[in-house]
């Protein structure tokens, strides 16, 4: 190893600290609060005012666990290995109700479903009556399984389409039925990607705060953000509380990957397609409920609340709150504030993955594991972090209201989100190109821009993508920290639907299932293959 | 040994990974336009000294001398980026994101880069691909727009670490004679790694056989392959077989025959007994000493492989005419140029 390597590496490792110790930060200082704020830490901890929270918060989790894993499974497998017609519309339909955040997805299925919504008008019609109301935990637990299950479907329809076909042909051929070449032969290389799907769904779940807040059901993290401002110990609390229980997720997701490392990443031409017979209209009948109740209905009911309200203001009954042309400001808010995270968190992260793959060193290890435990961070706890922080420290409170602020919470919350991507990506520069332009007599920066950031782009936006996505549809962090003169369509779609004004709730969920459903299909959709 | 004045020289080279010695008081000399051929088995540190050369790596020990100038070794470092030591790596590694014309252009100076890689391009037989993007080309193109842009920036050495190995049997022959004839033609001094003995053979004025991190032997192709260093270089050039004997002088008594010997000998020997140097008399005479065990047809000729009533083998390689099969008395003959003798530690 040449002596610029030794030191270009000393420069990554020093970054590689500054990071590690930005992406710890919010959670340090909410444990550190917790524990000097007040007289009687350990006794809120453990009083009845966290304990209900907490078991409604495993509930829901769980409840959505087993439901996500089923229907994100069964869709992937439909849709990937049996001969269902239409297959390419469904494979791009399913991934799309990402586009929803929670809160404008459970708004949608409020109106949708609820007495005087859509569906008990279309029964009306009919001359039936609807009047099961979806709140509490079965609305949130419908909500979120809607939402939430393409966090399974992606990886495990990605994982299916490249088993290899010749380890199922090669069951049959020894013995085994159809349905018990699926449980000895694919299942079993499929269980990584359901267990980290499923995984990814209950850290989803234990750390929403759209769903839960419009179902009215009571978790952490709305008994965090409701106790907030007038009973900080419990708020305080409730976050160790939340905290700790996400940390015990990740660390028994560490545990159980271990066990199921055996998977082959290999590229099947030709995955065996299993004939569904008799059954082929049942299963086309639940593909089209699926995407009806989680993509067509909740589209519907934003375009019905948008016409009723142009209507109502064209007949004179109530003026618009917005124009078209408010609609500018906060769209272009939300695309810069996540555009500038997602360029941050690419460049942030890069030189840990840099440590990892090239260097194998223990600082980019250590580095690697804070920042992809960010992720399983709760965004309530990082913005009531910063929030507290900012009201209580000198030092914080220059920062209050600050797009940098903002920023920066946003990059500790889905920065993780591009390390998978970014190693891809790192790994994609192989050394013996770089060797080869070393010898061609090329230095470290003509290296770099002329070589590894090309090569290493697709990866990159891949990564950027994904944390664009991520924020343009975040709730908790923007609505308890975004400087107050930068509206975001999040902030905006959440007030109008929390004040149940339905027109403008209709233009702004509107305006960000567009922008979100852009980049889902960019980012998403399109590039499968990079999340398997 | 290192000479004084040769273009290249690495002197007393140790090199470790870890635990692993690659090199061990690793010498080698280079003169200016010479062709040399590395071979040696996998793992036996050939590619760890063309990266040594090349700056990709850094020697624990010894120094590397190039164009007069200490490059690594005794506090002298040069980078490689900074060496003019050209490189073809064994997958080619040619930059995916680039055209022909980027890839072939990288190393030139920007100024002269447009008629420096047209002129290249003529050179390695691919006119007018400036264009094409390499994923398009076939291997040999790819292996020849590798080698053009490893010698476009006129390196002092070019580096060539297995560079046929990713192309199939027939091509491989044919873009050696190319490589071989550009080389000299461009009068480029050049360490071609390889651990095909026959590549090595056809492609070096020189070929240094290495194993374990050393040279274990060191001469122009027929020296190597008719007076091996050891049994084991014997067996590594060429196929041979180590053949008993009783030497007197100059040659060497067999149960089949004379074996006529390069250098004088005495007493119990094994012989290098390559195939191409044996004859089979067939059946009916009544000298016949060998059976016929083996026999594996390759089309112009067959090797077969026979052993005397002691279960001795020898190899030879006959005619593909030659009726002869498995069980058939034969009585062999030796029929070329004297072989090398080695004592026989086994002596019985």
């Amino acid at each position: 190893m040449g002596p610029t390597t030794i030191r270009s590496s000393a420069i990554l490792r020093a970054a590689a600290i500054v990071v590690t110790v930005g992406f710890a930060f919010p959670a340090g200082y909410l444990v550190w609060r917790n524990f000097t704020f007040h007289s009687d830490p350990l006794g809120v901890l453990f009083s009845q005012r966290t304990q209900g929270p907490l078991l409604r918060t495993l509930r829901l989790a769980a409840l959505v666990s087993v439901s996500t894993a089923a229907l994100g499974t069964s869709l992937a497998w439909l849709t990937t290995r049996c001969d269902i017609p239409l297959r390419r519309m469904w494979q791009a339909l399913l991934p799309l109700p990402l586009v929803f955040p929670t809160f404008i997805g459970a708004a949608a299925l409020i109106r949708t479903l609820n007495p005087g919504g859509l569906l008990s008008d279309w029964l009306d019609n009919l001359g039936l009556v609807w009047d099961v109301e979806i709140q509490g935990l079965f609305g949130a637990w419908l909500a979120l399984t809607l939402f939430t299950y393409p966090y399974v479907y992606l990886p495990v329809a990605a994982r299916l389409r490249r088993l290899p076909g010749s380890a199922e042909e090669t069951a049959r051929l020894l013995g085994d039925s159809p349905p018990a070449v699926i449980r000895r032969v694919v299942l079993p290389q499929t269980a990584t990607a359901i267990s980290a799907g499923t995984l990814l769904v209950f850290l989803y779940a234990i750390s929403d705060f759209g769903a839960v807040q419009l179902m009215r059901y009571d978790t952490l993290s709305r008994a965090v953000y409701t106790t907030r401002l007038n009973n900080q110990p419990v708020s305080m609390a409730l976050s160790v509380v939340l905290l700790v229980l996400a940390a015990a997720v990740v660390l028994a997701e560490r545990g159980a990957t271990r066990r199921f490392e055996h998977a082959a990443p290999v590229r099947s031409q030709n995955p065996v397609v299993y004939r569904l017979g008799r059954t082929k209209p049942i299963a086309v009948a639940f593909l089209a409920s699926s995407v009806a109740l989680a993509l067509l209905g909740p589209l519907a009911s934003l375009a019905d609340w948008t016409i009723d309200g142009i209507r109502l203001e064209a007949s004179g009954g109530r003026d618009l709150l917005v124009g078209w042309e408010d609609v500018w400001s906060p769209a272009w808010h939300t695309a810069y504030g996540s555009i500038l995270a997602a360029a941050a968190s690419v460049a942030i992260v890069l030189p840990a993955a840099y440590l990892v793959v090239r260097h194998r060193s223990r600082i980019g290890t250590l580095a690697n594991a804070v920042i992809v435990s960010a992720f399983a961070l709760p965004g309530i706890l990082i913005g009531l972090a910063l929030l507290f922080w900012t009201l209580q420290t000198d030092v914080g409170s220059h920062l209050r209201n600050t797009l940098v602020l903002l920023v920066f919470a946003y990059i500790v919350r889905f920065g993780g989100q591009t390390m998978r991507t970014s190693q891809v990506a790192v790994a994609a520069v192989s050394s013996r190109l770089t060797d080869a332009a070393r010898t061609l007599g090329a230095g470290g920066l003509r290296r770099f821009r002329s070589l590894e950031l090309p090569l290493m782009a697709p990866g990159l936006l891949a990564g950027g993508g994904l944390v664009m996505l991520s924020v343009m549809k975040e709730l908790p962090i923007t609505l308890l920290i975004a400087p107050f003169d930068f509206p975001t369509l999040t902030t905006k779609a959440f007030n109008s639907i929390e004040e149940a004004f339905v027109a403008e709730a209709g233009i702004w969920s509107g305006a960000l299932v567009v922008l979100s459903g852009a980049l889902t299909w960019l980012f998403i959709v399109r590039r499968s293959d990079y999340f398997d | 040994m290192p000479v004084a004045d040769s273009l290249l020289s690495v002197e007393g080279v140790c090199k470790s990974f870890g635990a692993t010695e690659v090199l061990a008081d690793f010498d080698l000399a280079l003169n200016a336009g010479e062709m040399l051929s590395l071979l040696g088995p996998s793992g036996c540190g050939k590619t760890t000294l063309l990266r040594l050369i090349a700056g990709l790596e850094q020697a624990d020990r010894g120094r590397v001398v190039l164009d007069g100038t200490a490059v690594d070794g005794d506090g002298a470092w040069s980078r490689p980026e900074d060496r003019q030591v050209g490189m073809v790596f064994q997958d080619w590694a040619l930059f995916p994101h680039l055209d022909v014309a980027g890839n072939v252009g990288y190393g030139v100076p920007r100024r002269q880069r447009t008629a420096e890689v047209s002129k290249t391009l003529e050179m390695v037989n691919l006119p007018r691909t400036q264009d094409r993007m390499p994923d398009t080309l076939s291997g040999g193109q790819q292996q020849r727009v590798a080698l053009a842009r490893a010698i476009a920036p006129k390196p002092k050495v070019l580096l060539l670490d297995e560079p046929f190995s990713n192309l199939d049997a027939a091509l491989r022959r044919e873009v050696r004679t190319e490589v071989r004839e550009l080389l000299q033609e461009a009068e480029i001094t050049a360490v071609f790694v390889t651990h095909d003995r026959e590549e090595a053979l056809a492609l070096g004025d020189r070929v240094a056989v290495m194993n374990a991190g050393r040279i274990v032997q060191e001469g122009s192709p027929s020296e190597v392959y008719r007076q091996p260093a050891n049994p084991w270089v014997a067996g590594f050039v060429g196929g041979v077989s180590m053949y008993p004997a009783s030497a007197a002088g100059n040659v060497a008594h067999a149960d089949f025959g004379a074996i006529p010997l390069l250098k004088p000998d005495q007493g119990a020997v094994e012989v290098a007994v390559r195939p191409e140097n044996v004859d089979l008399l067939p059946d009916g005479n009544r000298a016949a000493t060998h059976i016929v065990e083996r026999l594996e047809f390759q089309g112009a000729d067959s090797m077969v492989t026979v052993a005397n009533s002691a279960g001795v083998r020898l190899q030879a390689r006959v005619s593909g005419t030659q009726s002869i099969k498995p069980g058939d008395r034969v009585l062999p003959v030796f029929s070329g140029s004297p072989a090398t003798a080695f004592a026989r530690s086994d002596a019985d």
